[in-house]
C-alpha cells in the first residue's frame, strides 16, 4: 500500500477537547474548531474528543475528521455530565503530540489539574469565561488557573478579552492573539451586490439574527425593540429558549414581523445574510466573546448592530464605522439604531462596504491559520526544550515524592532501633507479649470463656490498637521536631506525617511477631477469614492515616491539642473493644455502637473470628473513612502553612 | 528552561502569641466575644524578580529585613499571601545551618539520609568523597553527630549539601561558622557549584564574599528592594585569578 506522498514528515497528530460537536449543536465555537482541522489538514493529524447525550455511535468521521463522542446523561449548568470522559481523555492524552483544549470546559481542566498528561504540550483556546455560573465559577477556578498554568500557550480571539478576564492577565505571556479568520470568497457574487436589486422581501427593512436561541443572545431585547417599529426581524437558530421567545413575540403581538426561522443550512444563510439589510447581534453577556456570526455578516457586506460589551464584540465591528454599537439588554437604543440604518441605504452600503473589507483584510483565513500553525509548532519545540531538571523537581515535589522521602526517613529511624540495640524494636514486642500474658490471665478470671483462646486475638488486636495510638501520638510532635527540614530543606510537611504512619508500621510490623506465634501455636489457621478481613483492615490504616494526618496538623497548629488528643487516646483504648470483645459485656450498649473504633476494629476482626462482618459496621466505618478523607484533604491543604506553625 | 518569576510578590507573616497557639484560648474568646485580631507582618514586601539562567543574585540587609524570608518563600516553605510566582528549574535550598541532620545518627548515616532525601543516590563512591572533602578523620565517620563540634557539624552538612549540582540553589549565611581554612575551600567549591546552577541566590552580610560571587546585589529593607546593583563583569575578574593561583 502506498503512503500519501505530499507530506514529507509525518503529520504531528492533535486532539481538539472539548464539550460538543457537530452533529449535536451548531455554533461559533465549533466552526471554529472545523475551521482549524479543515485548513490545516495538510500540516496536522486532527481528532476530536467530545461528549454527546445522543444514542448514535461513539466513534464519528465529521468532514474527514474522526470524532470519539463520550456518553453524556446530559447537561447540568451548561455542562454535559459524562463521568467517563476524565478517563477516556487520560487514556487519549498519550495518542497525540499536541493537546488543543477549547476553554470553558472545566472537565478536561480537572484531568489537566490532577497532572495528568503533564508531557504532552497542551495549547488552550479561550473562547469564554465561564459568566453564567457564577457559583460554579467559584470552585472550578483553581481548576482552571492550573491548567492555565501548565499550558504552553493560550489564544485568545482578539485583545479586549486578556484585558478583561483577570484570570487571563495572570498568563499574558503565553497569550497569543489571533483573531478567528473568515472565508470571504463564499460571499463572492460574480456582480458586486446593489441595493435596488433586492427581492423577496420589502425593501429595506429585513434584520437578520443568527446564534442559538440561549438568554446571552439576547433575542428577546430584539423581540422587543421590534415592537412599533416597520422592519422585519428573522431569527436563525435554534435552541432550548424557543418556547419562551414565540410566547414573547405572541405576547407582544409583533408576530407578523417577527419569525424564528430555526435552525438553516449553511447555503441557507448565505442567502439569508445576501438579502438582509441590516445583521443584528444583539447578545448581553460577556458570554458572547467574539461573535464570529457577525464576522460572517460582515464578509457578506451587511452593516452591523452589535452591543457595548467588554469582549470583543464591539472591537470586531467598530462603532460608526462597520456597526452602531448599542448598550447590552437596552431595546430602545436598539430599536433607534436599527431605524437609523433602515432609513439610509446609503450608510448601509458604506457600512457595509467597510465590514467587508474589514472581514477580507483583518480576519482573513490565511493569517487565521499561519498564526494556529505557529502556535501549535512552538508548543510542541517548546515542550521538546525543557531540560531534565524540571522533570526531577516534580519527582520530588510530588505526592509520589513525598512518599518516597517518608518511606527513607522511616526505615532509617528502624535501622538506627537496631544500631543501638541488638534486639531492637523488638524490645518493643517483648514487652506487648508480656501485657498479653498478663491481660489474658485477668480476662480468664473475669470471664468464664477459656482465656488461652482468646489470646491471638487479644494480641492482635492490641498490635492493632498501639499502631493506632503511636501514630497519632508520633504525628503530634512530628512537624516540630522536623523543623530543620521543613524549614530549611523546603521539604513538604505532609512527608513528616507520613513518616510517622511508615515508621508506626514497621515498629508495628515487629510487634505482630506476639499475635502470628500464638496464632499459629493456638488457633487454626482460617486462610479465607484472613482474605476477607483485609479489605476491612485497609481501611483500618486508611483511617489510621487520616487521623494522623488531621490530628497531628491540629497539634502543631494549637499546642494544647497535645493533651487532649492524649487523654482521648487513653479514653478511646477503655472504651473500645481492644481487651474486651462485645460479647463479654452489654453488646447493645449505646457508647459501643456509637463510637467508630468499635466499628473500625469489627471490619476486620469479625472477619477474622466468624468470616463475615455486620452491614452496619461496614457502613459506619465507611462513613468515618469519608469523614477523614475529607479532613485530611483540607488538612494537606492547610499544611502549606505549617511552617508558620513551627 | 531555569527561571524565577516574581510579580508583586508579598508574604504576611502571622505572628502567633501564647495566646494563639491555644484552642481553649480561641474557644473561650469566641464565648466571651473577645475579637482577636490575627497579627502579621509584612515579610515580603511587594517585590518583583526575574532571574534566568546565569543569574547570581546577592541578597543584602540588616538583620530581620527579609533575606531568609526570601529564600524561604522562593524555596517553597512559605506560601507567597499575594503575587504571583513561577519557578521552574530543580530547587537546592541550604538556608539553616544544621539542615535536617539527625544528632543521634553516626555521620556517615547523615551523609546518605541527606543524599537520599534530596533525591541522590548514597553509593559509596560519593559518600568516601564527601568525607574526604571535609578533611575529618576517617574513624569519626562512625561516630553520632552528637559528638561532632559545629564546626566540623557544619563541615559535614556542607559537603553532603554541596555534593550535587542544583538547577537554583538559595544559599543564607554558610560560611559563618567554620573556620578560615575550611571556609576558603568550601568559598572554592560554592564558586564551582555558582558556575554550574543556572541560579544562584545568596543571603549574606558579607559583601565582600557577594561582590566575589554575584553579579548583581539587591539591597533589602523591612522586605522591600531599597535598590538592584548591578556589579559589571570586572569585579568577578580578581577573584578568577585568586581561583587558578589557588
Amino acid at each position: 500500500m502506498m503512503t500519501p506522498v505530499n507530506d514529507s514528515a509525518p503529520r504531528l497528530s492533535v486532539l481538539h477537547i472539548f464539550k460538543v460537536y457537530y452533529p449535536d449543536l451548531f455554533g461559533g465555537t465549533l466552526s471554529v474548531i472545523r475551521d482549524i482541522c479543515a485548513g490545516l489538514k495538510d500540516k496536522f493529524a486532527f481528532g476530536l474528543l467530545v461528549c454527546s447525550s445522543s444514542s448514535g455511535r461513539r466513534r464519528i468521521v465529521v468532514d474527514d475528521v474522526p470524532v470519539e463522542r463520550v456518553r453524556s446523561l446530559g447537561d447540568l449548568m451548561s455542562l454535559p455530565v459524562a463521568p467517563t470522559y476524565p478517563f477516556r481523555l487520560w487514556r487519549r492524552i498519550s495518542q497525540h503530540d499536541l493537546l488543543a483544549l477549547h476553554a470553558p470546559f472545566p472537565l478536561a481542566d480537572l484531568v489537566f489539574a490532577l497532572g495528568f498528561g503533564r508531557k504532552r504540550p497542551l495549547v488552550v483556546h479561550w473562547h469564554a469565561d465561564i459568566v453564567t455560573h457564577a457559583a460554579m465559577r467559584r470552585f472550578v477556578e483553581p481548576l482552571i488557573r492550573r491548567t492555565l498554568a501548565r499550558a504552553e500557550a493560550i489564544i485568545v480571539s482578539d485583545r479586549a478579552l486578556l484585558d478583561e478576564t483577570p484570570l487571563l492577565r495572570e498568563f499574558a505571556d503565553k497569550c497569543h492573539v489571533v483573531p478567528f479568520g473568515i472565508d470571504v470568497s463564499k460571499y463572492d457574487r460574480p456582480t458586486p451586490p446593489r441595493l435596488d436589486l433586492k427581492v423577496g422581501h420589502d425593501r429595506g427593512r429585513l434584520v437578520l439574527a443568527c446564534g442559538r436561541l440561549v438568554p446571552y443572545k439576547g433575542f428577546d431585547v430584539l423581540i422587543r425593540a421590534a415592537v412599533g417599529q416597520s422592519f422585519e426581524v428573522w431569527i436563525v437558530g435554534e435552541g432550548r429558549e424557543r418556547a419562551r421567545l414565540e410566547a414573547l413575540i405572541r405576547e407582544l403581538g409583533v408576530g407578523d414581523r417577527v419569525r424564528l426561522l430555526g435552525s438553516v443550512p449553511d447555503r441557507e444563510l448565505v442567502k439569508l445574510m445576501y438579502i438582509a439589510d441590516v445583521f443584528v447581534m444583539p447578545s448581553v453577556t460577556s458570554a458572547e466573546t467574539f461573535g464570529l456570526v457577525q464576522l460572517e455578516a460582515m464578509a457578506a457586506g451587511r452593516p452591523i448592530v452589535n452591543t457595548s460589551l467588554d469582549t470583543a464584540v464591539p472591537h470586531v465591528a467598530r462603532d460608526g464605522i462597520e456597526a452602531i454599537t448599542v448598550p447590552p439588554g437596552d431595546h430602545e437604543k436598539l430599536a433607534e439604531a436599527i431605524d437609523v440604518l433602515i432609513r439610509d441605504p446609503e450608510r448601509r452600503q458604506r457600512m457595509g462596504l467597510a465590514a467587508r473589507r474589514r472581514a477580507m483584510t483583518k480576519y482573513s483565513t490565511s493569517l487565521f491559520k499561519q498564526a494556529i500553525e505557529a502556535v501549535y509548532l512552538d508548543a510542541v519545540t517548546s515542550k521538546a526544550e525543557i531540560p531534565s531538571g524540571r522533570a526531577m523537581r516534580s519527582e520530588t515535589a510530588g505526592l509520589a515524592g513525598a512518599v518516597r522521602i517518608a518511606a527513607t526517613l522511616a526505615w532509617s529511624d528502624m535501622r538506627h532501633r537496631y544500631v543501638r540495640s541488638l534486639l531492637g524494636p523488638f524490645w518493643m514486642s517483648i514487652q506487648m507479649a508480656i501485657m498479653v500474658a498478663v491481660l489474658g490471665s485477668v480476662i480468664g478470671h473475669l470471664s468464664n470463656a477459656s482465656a488461652i483462646a482468646r489470646l491471638p486475638m487479644l494480641a492482635l488486636s492490641l498490635t492493632a490498637w498501639t499502631f493506632l495510638n503511636n501514630v497519632v501520638l508520633d504525628a503530634t510532635t512530628a512537624l516540630q521536631n522536623s523543623a530543620g527540614l521543613i524549614k530549611d530543606r523546603a521539604l513538604p510537611p505532609v512527608v513528616f506525617l507520613l513518616q510517622c504512619l511508615f515508621r508506626q508500621a514497621l515498629f508495628a510490623l515487629h510487634n505482630a511477631s506476639v499475635p502470628l506465634i500464638l496464632w499459629l501455636a493456638l488457633a487454626q489457621t482460617n486462610i479465607e477469614g484472613c482474605i476477607a478481613a483485609l479489605p476491612g483492615f485497609a481501611l483500618f490504616v486508611a483511617c489510621t492515616l487520616g487521623l494522623g494526618l488531621v490530628l497531628g496538623a491540629l497539634a502543631t497548629r494549637f499546642r494544647d491539642m497535645k493533651p487532649i488528643i492524649e487523654s482521648t487516646l487513653t479514653l478511646a483504648f477503655l472504651s473500645s473493644p481492644v481487651i474486651w470483645t462485645a460479647e463479654m459485656i452489654n453488646p447493645t450498649s449505646t457508647v459501643m455502637r456509637l463510637n467508630p473504633l468499635t466499628h473500625l476494629f469489627a471490619m476486620w476482626r469479625e472477619p477474622l473470628a466468624t468470616g463475615h462482618v455486620a452491614m452496619t459496621s461496614v457502613v459506619y466505618a465507611l462513613v468515618c473513612a469519608a469523614v477523614l478523607a475529607i479532613a485530611s484533604v483540607v488538612t494537606v491543604m492547610h499544611l502549606r502553612k505549617a511552617a508558620f506553625w513551627i | 528552561m531555569v527561571s524565577i518569576s516574581l510579580r508583586d510578590v508579598s508574604l504576611d507573616y502571622p505572628l502567633y502569641g501564647a495566646y494563639d497557639f491555644s484552642v481553649k484560648r480561641r474557644l473561650l474568646g469566641r464565648l466571651l466575644n473577645e475579637r482577636s485580631e490575627m497579627r502579621t507582618i509584612r515579610a515580603v514586601d511587594n517585590i518583583s524578580l526575574e532571574a534566568g539562567a546565569g543569574a547570581r543574585i546577592g541578597l543584602a540587609g540588616p538583620n530581620g529585613s527579609g533575606k531568609s524570608t526570601l529564600l524561604r518563600l522562593l524555596a517553597g516553605v512559605y506560601p507567597p499571601t499575594r503575587g504571583r510566582m513561577q519557578i521552574s528549574g530543580n530547587i537546592v535550598p541550604l538556608i539553616g545551618l544544621n539542615a535536617g541532620a539527625n544528632l543521634d545518627f553516626a555521620a556517615d548515616d547523615n551523609i546518605r539520609l541527606l543524599l537520599r532525601i534530596s533525591g541522590h543516590k548514597p553509593t559509596q563512591a560519593v559518600v568516601d568523597e564527601i568525607w574526604a572533602f571535609t578533611e575529618l578523620e576517617e574513624r569519626m565517620r562512625h561516630l553520632p553527630l552528637r559528638m561532632f563540634s559545629s564546626g566540623m557539624l557544619m563541615r559535614v552538612l556542607f559537603a553532603t549539601a554541596t555534593a550535587f549540582p542544583a538547577d537554583i540553589l538559595l544559599l543564607d549565611e554558610w560560611l559563618s561558622v567554620v573556620d578560615e581554612k575550611f571556609s576558603a575551600k568550601a568559598e572554592q567549591r560554592l564558586l564551582k557549584l555558582v558556575s554550574m546552577a543556572a541560579i544562584v541566590i545568596i543571603a549574606s552580610h558579607d559583601q565582600a564574599l557577594l561582590r566575589r560571587t554575584c553579579n548583581s546585589i539587591i539591597n533589602l529593607d523591612q522586605g522591600r528592594i531599597v535598590r538592584t546593583i548591578p556589579l559589571d563583569t570586572y569585579s568577578a575578574r580578581p577573584f578568577e585569578l585568586e581561583e587558578k593561583r589557588a
